[in-house]
């Protein structure tokens, strides 16, 4: 399918009629490029893809390419040439611009003279040009005398640099908590169904220990562990509960 | 003359700027109304001719200037020899910053027809205008400076008379017209 065979009838302001025909009659010059609002007919085309609810790749690109085209026949037909605008401009015109400019210029250069006149008028009047003297700035490092010790300075540096004594914190209570304590118990759990409680905590402080040990308690209470000891104070073996074996526990 | 004129006079021969009335006002303890009553008594005192410094109100501020009756000893004493006068192109170039400012070159090319390159840089180079930024389209932008005030005798721009009056009269702009015409019409004649 090409471009002639697109369907789109145009209802503009200086043409009605399908593209193909305002195609023909723009470049046979009989409708000119400078009045044809060709935003109008992108406007229409875009209407018309709506309503036919399709795109045909083949025919979009074609019309892409010949509005883009048109568009730039229509921005050249705009631009004036430089000998047009040479030619646009009448004699009359040229003396108008060329006085407002000589006008401007005039005024100018008047004002010039002014400021010579004035500039030579002053020149008898000589100013202060030296610098204050150092010691009157307000600002002057080099003129600054001492009025510290510098001793001082670095004694005060001095004692930033050495570094205070640890805080004590003895008096601060660590805490365990229960829930963090079931949580290892259970992650242990969840990877072997058995451990030894001395290999699996032995490392750790007494408190945690003991906090764990209620931990083994509530979980056995919740019917999720069991465990064996041998022999008072002797190794610990936790077990997961199955059901029979909470049976047996409880 | 008062103690305040006194203590003022000395403030202006210290300073190497001109000193505002505000400043004057804040180094002396005193209101500007007092400060303003001091300046007149000093300016009657030190009125030209009358002694070696002349009073002068520049570039916002107040100043000591020597009288000008003793500039050609002190630019021997100083070493010092008087600045080159304005050349035209320079002349013209300082009325245009002087009035638009703040103005690019091009805008000053363009007023004057030709290009302005070497004036703006000798104005800067004295001095006389210095650049204040860079436009959109980033030519410097001139202004005059603090030193064009104090060197031209204003004591602020405002003191400049009005571009106005330097347009020519109906008849110029006529005769200008006339002659202009006139040019065409023989240019265009074979």
């Amino acid at each position: 399918m090409a471009i002639a065979d697109l369907d789109l009838d145009l209802d503009l302001e200086l043409f009605a009629g399908p593209f193909d025909l305002l195609m023909a009659v723009v470049l046979r010059e009989e409708v000119s490029l400078l009045d044809l609002q060709l935003g109008e007919v992108v406007v229409a085309y875009v209407e018309h893809l709506e309503r036919e609810g399709e795109l045909e790749l083949e025919v979009a690109t074609e019309f892409l390419v010949l509005i883009a085209a048109l568009l730039e026949l229509k921005s050249r037909l705009m631009l004036p040439g430089p000998e047009e605008e040479l030619d646009d401009l009448s004699p009359e015109e040229a003396i108008e611009e060329l006085l407002a400019r000589m006008l401007e210029y005039r005024r100018y250069s008047e004002a010039s003279k002014l400021l010579s006149d004035r500039f030579e008028s002053q020149r008898g009047y000589l100013y202060r040009s030296a610098p204050l003297p150092a010691e009157l700035r307000r600002v002057a490092v080099d003129a600054a005398t001492a009025v510290y010790d510098p001793d001082a300075l670095g004694a005060a540096l001095g004692d930033l640099l050495t570094e205070p004594p640890d805080v004590d914190i003895s008096h601060i209570r660590p805490t365990v908590s229960l829930e963090r304590r079931l949580r290892a118990l259970r992650d242990v759990l969840r990877s072997r169904p058995s451990f030894d409680f001395d290999e699996e905590f032995g490392g750790e402080d007494r408190l945690t220990q003991a906090v764990t040990v209620f931990g083994l308690l509530e979980l056995y209470r919740k019917g999720e562990i069991t465990w064996e000891q041998d022999r008072s104070c002797g190794p610990i073996r936790v077990k997961k509960a199955t059901p029979d074996a909470i049976h047996k526990g409880a | 003359m008062s103690d305040l004129s006194r203590t003022i006079e000395a403030l202006l021969f210290l300073s190497p700027q001109p000193v505002p009335a505000a400043d004057l006002a804040r180094a002396t303890e005193a209101t500007e109304g007092q400060v303003a009553e001091a300046i007149e008594l000093l300016r009657e005192d030190l009125a030209e001719g009358k002694r070696g410094v002349v009073l002068r109100e520049v570039s916002g501020g107040f100043a000591l200037a020597s009288d000008p009756g003793s500039e050609e000893a002190a630019r021997r004493l100083l070493s010092k020899p008087r600045t080159p006068p304005l050349t035209q192109a320079q002349a013209e170039t300082l009325a245009i910053v002087a009035y638009l400012q703040p103005v690019t070159r091009p805008e000053v090319a363009r007023i004057r027809g030709v290009t302005s390159e070497s004036a703006v840089q000798s104005l800067a180079e004295r001095g006389l205008i210095e650049e204040s930024g860079r436009s959109q389209f980033g030519a410097a932008i001139f202004k005059t400076s603090e030193l064009f005030e104090r060197l031209f005798g204003l004591s602020g721009m405002d003191q400049l008379p009005d571009p106005s009056r330097f347009d020519p009269s109906p008849e110029d702009e006529r005769d200008l017209r006339e002659r202009l015409l006139k040019a065409g019409e023989q240019r265009a004649e074979p």
